[in-house]
Parts: C-alpha cells; structure tokens; sequence
C-alpha cells in the first residue's frame, strides 16, 4: 500500500510538472461538463447514430484507451533499462533496492488503473448521473454504462499488460498474441461470425439490460466474464513479469553503423539532414516502426478491407464515401506525430547548436514523408476497391490539408511533448475544438457530396481554405512559441 | 578580452533564486572554476550560459554574444559536456560522435572520430547502442562529443562522474593540456583536489549567490581549497 500511494504521488507530480495543480486538477472538471454537455445532447445525437453503435464505439474507444495506457511491459522495461533524461521513476528501483519487480509493476498496474479511472472515467460517469435527472435517464442505466465502461476500461488495460509483458520476454510470443487478437477482430469485423461482446463481453453486459435488452441472466454471465477475463489476464501478466532486467547479450552486441547512410539519403533537406536521418534510425531501432504499423497502417488496411467487403462482399451499401474517409485519416494520423517525439529523450540536444523548433520542424518533416505515402495508398486503393476515383479530385486534397493542418496544430499547441501538454486541460480544450470543429464540419459536408455534388464541393473547398490559413499562420508562428523553452 | 562576462545575473524558479545577483569574469584562455554545495545554482548558471534557459534578470555575454536569443549560436561555439550523461539512446557510440559531427559541420569526420574512439578505448564498443553503455562509457561518448569539434570555450559539468581513475587521470592531463595551450574552461566539480590542481581562477556559489572569488594560488595560500569550500559554504559563513 505504501508503495502504491508513493507511486500515485509520482504520477501526480509528474503531470503537475507538464503545467500546474490547477491546470491538472482542471482536466476531472473538463472531462466531467463534456460527459454532461454530451449525455445532455445525446437524444438530438440518437437522431444521425443508433443509440447501440453509439454505445459500441464508446466502449471500443475506452478499452483501446486502456490497451494504450497498459502496455506497462514495454514502457516498465524501458523506464528500466534508461533514463528518461532527468526523469527517473519508482518502478526502475529494484535495481537498487530490496524491492521485487513483480510488486512494482502490480504497483504500477494498479497505480494506472486508479489514475485513469479517478482522472477519466470516474468524473465521465459522474456528467452522465449528474445529467440524468435532467435529461429523464432513470439511474440504473447510468449505473450499467458506467460499470460497463469501467469493465471495458479494464479489459483493455489488463489485456496490453498481459501482452506487452509476455511480449517483452518473447517475441515469437507477442506476435502469435497479436495475430490472435487481429483474427478476432476480422471475425467480427469483416465476417460478422460473432458479435463484439466475444471480444468485449463488457458489450454484451451491456446489450444485455435496458434499453437495449432484459436478458439479466446473460448480463450476469457477461459481468462474470469480463471480471474474469480481467483478474486472469492480470494473473498472466503479474506471473510472467521478469524478476531481472540486466538486458541480453545479444542486444548489447556490435550493431551495424547505419546512420551514414540514412545521412546520404536525406541529402535534399540540407540542414534538416542530420535530423531526419537520426530519426529514420530511431523509427527502426526503437520498433517505433512496428508501433506505427500497428497502430496506424494496420487499422487503415482493416478498414479499407471491412468497407470494400461490406459494400461489394455483403452487398450492404457504406453510407461513407470516400471524402469522409480521407477527412478521418488527415485527423486519424495525427497521431504519429506523437510517435515520433516519443522515440528518445532530447536532452542531449542542451548540448548541440539546434534550437527546440527546428527539431519540432524535422519531426514535422518526418511526418510528412512518413504519412504522405502511406495516406495516399489508403485513399487511392478504396477509390479503386470501392469505385469512387471520380471523387479523387477532392479526397486528395482533403486529406493533405486536414493532415498538414492537424499536424502543425498539434506541434504548435504541444511542442515536442505531446503526450504530456495534452493532460493540459487549457492545451486539451483548445486542441479539440481545433480538430473537433473541423472535422465535424468535412464529415457533414461529405454526406452531401452525392446529392448536391457542386454545393458540397464548394463548401469543402472553402474549408480547405480555412484550413490552409490557419496552418500557415501557425507555422509561422511555431518559432515564437517554442524559441524561449528548452528540450 | 573577456570569454564570459556575467553581472548581477538572477533566475528564479517560482519562489526559489537559484541565481540571486551572480557577477563574474572568465578571461579569454583561463581554467575557470564554479564550486558549490548541491543546489547551489552552478547548473542553472552553466544552463543559462549555454543559452538552454533565459535568466530572469542581469546581463550575461559568453564569447560577445548575449545569452538571450543566442543559444545555438554560443552551442555552436562552445563544447559542452552536461551534468546528466543521456547520449542518445539508438545511436551507437560511433553513429552518435558522426551525428554530433554533421550537426556541427566540421569536417574531417572520421578521423576526429577514431582520435577520440582511440583517446577513451572506445574501439571495442562503438557499435554498441548507447543506452546498453556502462554509465562511465556513456561519459566517455559525451566527453568526446563535447570536444570532438576543438572549441575555444569548454563548459564542463562535473566531467570526471563515472569515469574509472585511469581514465579520470587521463582526462586531467588532458584538460592541462588545454590549459597550456590557453583554452578557456568553464569546470564545475565536487572534487575538489583535481580541480584545485586544475583551475587558475575559481568562484564558490551558494545558495544562488557567490560567496568567495578570484585566483586560487591566492584564495589557497593559507588552506586548501577543500577547507576554503567547508569554511564558505559552512552556516555561519559571512554571507
């Protein structure tokens, strides 16, 4: 207990370190009046989204949130094996002192849980009963999404933990754990052989009781299995924690030098060049590649190959067309950009004649010449697979300008540190009303582009346009920003 | 001609002064000292120096060049070797000393390269990646970094940490060597005997402020530096 309470200090001070205590203690409160403001809403939203897909993609959203706070194997391994620049943390002490590294990262496992849960959920659940007198829930709904939330929430967490850990150990392990978990997901998504809840039995608990059902015996069955899959998931993961980390022979051994030859690749970007060809070896050596993959290459394949198969497979019309889809991938890639300034510490920089922004610009650079080719492939094989290359001229587009505008907001708003200003509630609001607005504006605009093809275009255009000033004046202001703050 | 200038140089950090009104001169080609307890401020000082933080008051002018605004101009000047030995973590130690290189754009590469593999035996493990380096090896990839482009002006933080005694030994010589060839360093350090041996002109900083300065043949003709440190340091030193 002891240990988890100073873990739970740390984490704190750790995110009061990235703004301040009020800034931090703002983010519950921010969370809490978007969950009001939304479940408020929520009937003029049922109007445009069936209430049960709804459900489903909150709950997917929130166990895929917890699978990325969870891969403690890998996150504790590297805490372990590095310092994070000034940073060092409790979970990398066993090292030094009579602690076991199984206690730490159940610490650390319980510690993210509570964080998340008082951080997060806690105050989502608390808007959606504060909202329930006033928009007529009756409580024991309020009750069943928040305890179905909370199970998702765990089921993701437990689920990354168990993986990253074995996967941390064994390699062969983690991939067959993958290609498990990928064949459940195409089971579902692509040849409907099961629902969601085979996955995520927290999504039958839910389908299971009112409004969506009154089987109660089946919510049962499906609470005892999501608790289940939880405590057993976390078993595996506590049992297979290794008890050493003095690293392998084999990774200290003579590696190849590599990084000259990435220089002469990178010649065009002339003083950029040392940059860029550094991280082009950090993408490799680090698997942040692998990470991108799977996070990014691996999701857009799937989904390029769910709607080509609904739509020609099922014969099932997709209401989406292709300009929504590149509009979601300008905003879906964004998230690379954290990648890329999560692969090593930069305080060695202190050292060197570069200043903060002009890495900020090479890790835009990167961005540009990581996403611009694989963004493009997505958009041009659904224009093929779903035969819309007539609307090319315009998905193109959208997708460069909503990927460059989202980009250049991000490195503005977060530096080179996105994953810390983003539990800024200031740095988190203004960010989602910068992707949020836009975004809902091309999704509305791009149902339209069949019935009124020359009225939607127009609109579209003009938002582009938008889009490009606003990315412009950002840019131009990325230097004042970041010129006065260090690494 | 002056290397460092600083007067009543201030930097705050919310309520603490980890510099409170700090005036100083490091001529052109002398060995510098800046000694204080832990928390004295010499980091931040060597920080603000450097360019990687703005003081919040006071002028400070390294090489002629004002430290607001200027910090990768005096970066690009000056070899600096940091309190915390981070090399980045997938280069390897060769890759990382080619990296610095081409930021630094200097030529010759590969041979200042191997002088400096060759001066800290780095041979054997410069195809290792830096994060599985041992913490003095690390050291030694920064210590070569921060010299490998010769500058005129060394900011040096506690460069003997992690280092064996051979090697300690070794970078002393070397760094009188820099001496006589009148380089100008700027050396903060806790071992004092080495430096004592090392620094012609020194200062000690406490609690942000300085507390005793000029040569060290002076300030160490009555004690040594060690008993000098404890006297000024102490809590009922003159303040």
């Amino acid at each position: 207990m002891h240990l988890l309470r100073m873990m739970l200090r740390e984490e704190y001070r750790l995110h009061v370190s990235y703004s301040s205590a009020r800034m931090f203690l703002a983010m519950p409160i921010f969370v809490l009046l978007i969950s009001l403001i939304t479940s408020l809403t929520l009937r003029n939203l049922q109007a445009t989204i069936d209430l049960e897909d709804l459900m489903l993609g909150l709950n997917a959203g929130v166990c895929l949130y917890g699978m990325s706070v969870g891969a403690l194997g890998f996150m504790g391994r590297t805490t372990v094996e590095r310092r994070q620049g000034k940073y060092n943390y409790i979970v990398a002490m066993p090292g030094l002192l009579p602690m076991s590294y199984r206690s730490t990262f159940l610490g650390m496992y319980v510690r993210d849980i509570i964080f998340y849960m008082a951080l997060i959920l806690g105050p989502a659940a608390l808007g959606l009963a504060v909202a329930a007198p006033l928009a007529g829930y009756s409580w024991f709904a309020v009750g069943s999404v928040a305890v179905t939330l909370v199970l998702s929430f765990l089921l993701g967490i437990s689920l990354s933990f168990a993986v990253s850990v074995i996967g941390s150990r064994s390699r062969p392990a983690l991939f067959l754990l993958v290609g498990a978990i990928v064949a459940v997901l195409v089971g579902f998504g692509v040849f409907r052989l099961y629902g969601m809840e085979a996955f995520l039995p927290s999504i039958g608990f839910q389908t299971a009781l009112p409004p969506f059902g009154q089987d109660y015996g089946s919510a049962w069955y499906h609470l005892v299995l999501s608790v289940l899959s939880f405590l057993g998931l976390s078993a595996v993961a506590f049992a297979c924690v290794a008890e050493t980390y003095d690293g392998d022979v084999k990774r200290r051994a003579s590696k190849q030098e590599i990084l000259p030859s990435y220089l002469r690749r990178f010649a065009f970007a002339r003083s950029y060049r040392p940059l860029l060809a550094k991280d082009a070896v950090d993408l490799l050596r680090s698997g942040t590649i692998g990470k991108i993959s799977f996070t990014f290459i691996a999701p857009l394949t799937f989904l390029s190959f769910s709607t080509w198969y609904v739509n020609n497979g099922l014969n099932v019309p997709v209401g989406f067309n292709l300009v929504f889809y590149a509009s979601m991938v300008g905003f879906f890639g964004v998230m690379l950009y954290s990648w890329l300034t999560n692969m090593d510490t930069v305080d060695y920089f202190e050292t060197l004649p570069v200043s903060p922004q002009k890495l900020i610009r090479s890790k835009l650079m990167m961005f540009l010449l990581l996403t611009t080719g694989i963004s493009t492939s997505f958009v041009l094989a659904l224009a093929f697979l779903n035969g819309e290359t007539r609307l090319l001229w315009l998905a193109l587009p959208v997708l460069y300008v909503t990927s460059a505008y989202m980009v250049v907001s991000m490195s503005y708003l977060t530096g080179l540190h996105p994953n810390s200003y983003l539990f800024n509630p200031q740095v988190l609001f203004r960010f989602a009303l910068i992707s949020m607005l836009p975004q809902i504006g091309l999704t509305i605009l791009s149902f339209s582009v069949d019935s009124s093809p020359v009225v939607a275009a127009t609109a579209i255009i003009a938002v582009l346009g938008v889009l490009l000033a606003v990315t412009l004046a950002l840019n131009r202001r990325l230097d004042r920003r970041w010129s006065s703050t260090g690494f | 001609m002056a290397a460092i200038e600083v007067r009543d140089l201030r930097k705050k950090y919310s309520t603490v002064n980890a510099l409170d009104g700090v005036t100083f001169e490091v001529k052109d080609g002398t060995f510098f000292g800046c000694f204080g307890p832990n928390g004295a401020g010499k980091s931040t000082l060597l920080k603000v120096l450097t360019g990687q933080i703005e003081p919040t008051e006071g002028e400070a002018r390294v090489l002629g060049l004002d430290v607001r605004g200027n910090g990768v101009r005096i970066r690009e000047a000056v070899g600096i070797v940091p309190e915390v030995e981070s090399p980045p973590s997938y280069l390897t130690a060769y890759e990382f000393l080619y990296f610095v290189a081409e930021v630094r754009k200097i030529g010759n590469i590969e041979d200042r390269i191997e002088r400096w593999l060759r001066f800290f035996d780095l041979e054997a493990t410069k195809g290792t990646l830096c994060k599985d380096l041992s913490k003095g090896t690390r050291q030694k990839v920064m210590l070569s970094a921060a010299f490998i482009h010769e500058p005129r002006l060394l900011f040096l933080d506690e460069p003997f940490v992690n280092l064996d005694p051979i090697y300690q030994h070794k970078l002393r010589e070397y760094l009188i060597g820099l001496r006589e060839e009148g380089r100008t360093v700027f050396l903060c350090s806790h071992i004092l005997d080495i430096a004592q041996k090392l620094c012609q002109e020194m200062m000690i900083l406490n609690h942000g402020r300085v507390v005793a300065a000029g040569s060290v043949a002076e300030l160490t003709r009555k004690e040594d530096l060690e008993s000098l440190f404890l006297r000024m340091v102490s809590d009922d030193a003159p303040a």
